[in-house]
């Protein structure tokens, strides 16, 4: 059931997690293959971790939340086939992971957070509508990431 | 089903507090027979996990272990217990016992997260008494002892 993702999907990959200094919060980039567009996401402290600790290949004495939920699929024989970050509504981003199981297709609603920290532990892509990507806040995005990629050398790479 | 070795104690969520010495929460979960106690040191966010779900607080938008229990649900799997087996170096470990398609599976898990999703999914918990055993309820008590009354109450179920 592939739909029309060169119509209707971007395909990201996250570029890195980094703190916002203003408030208690992270903010996950996620950046189109060709580095064109840009989507910072802002998560909790602990949902930021969760992404880091993927994206840095970090394995943990025990496992996390994230990794219990692919020890689930594992065991289960389902597999996340992607992830797709579907909506904003007032500043707040959602998302949907697709699974298959037994030969058909389950589609579960989830924070992009979730969704993005089981990707990166499943090798499972990242999508997000053209829609919400045209509809992203922060106009002044750019200069904004700049400056605060200034701030924090070093941490701003992924 | 087997379990291993141990006899189990059935436990339940006592009650979730503040430890400002080590800024973390304990999670106290309790053998209602016995009363034999096991604390489960948990970070802030595990804490905020099993908080929710202890008070019934549906979020908004899914949290990790709504979403755990939604993946479940999808493909009727069923969560049947979840035993905290463990404890090495102060470290807890537990396992989450699921049926599928009439076959078990049995999974490794921090506590945190076993408790989290047996309180979503109305699952028993159990501790191994070994687990009980080997914890050291002096320590608890002397600990217990130092906790002031304001840090009770607001997290106590």
């Amino acid at each position: 059931m592939e739909y029309q993702e060169s119509v209707d999907l971007v395909r990201l990959k996250v570029h890195g997690v980094l703190p916002d200094p203003n408030t208690e919060t992270q903010i996950v980039i996620l950046r189109d293959e060709q580095n064109a567009d840009i989507l910072p996401i802002w998560v909790g402290t602990a949902e930021g971790n969760a992404i880091r600790l993927a994206l840095e290949g970090h394995v943990t004495p025990r496992p996390m939340s994230h990794d219990l939920i692919r020890s689930f699929a594992d065991h289960l024989n389902v597999k996340v086939s992607r992830v797709v970050v579907t909506d904003v509504k007032n500043n707040t981003y959602y998302a949907s992971i697709h699974f298959v199981a037994q030969g058909s297709e389950r589609i579960v609603d989830s924070r992009p957070s979730d969704a993005i920290a089981l990707a990166l532990r499943t090798n499972s892509p990242i999508y997000v509508t053209q829609d919400v990507l045209k509809r992203r806040g922060g106009g002044n995005l750019d200069a904004w990431l700049e400056k605060l990629g200034a701030k924090n050398p070093g941490k701003y790479q992924a | 089903m087997s379990r291993g070795m141990g006899a189990m104690l059935q436990m339940k969520v006592r009650g979730l507090m503040f430890d400002p010495y080590n800024n973390a929460y304990i999670v106290i979960l309790r053998d209602e027979d016995t009363s034999d106690m096991l604390p489960i040191w948990v970070g802030k966010s595990e804490a905020s996990a099993i908080s929710f779900a202890l008070e019934g607080v549906a979020a908004p938008r899914p949290l990790t272990h709504d979403l755990m229990k939604s993946v479940l649900d999808t493909v009727d799997a069923k969560v049947i217990s979840v035993v905290v087996t463990d404890l090495k170096d102060n470290t807890y470990y537990a396992k989450i016992h699921l049926m599928h398609e009439d076959s078990e599976y049995t999974i490794d898990s921090r506590p945190s997260d076993a408790i989290a999703l047996a309180l979503r999914t109305n699952t028993p918990i159990f501790a191994d008494d070994e687990v009980i055993r080997k914890q050291a309820s002096d320590e608890l008590d002397q600990w217990l002892e130092n906790l002031k009354p304001e840090d009770f109450g607001k997290y106590e179920t």
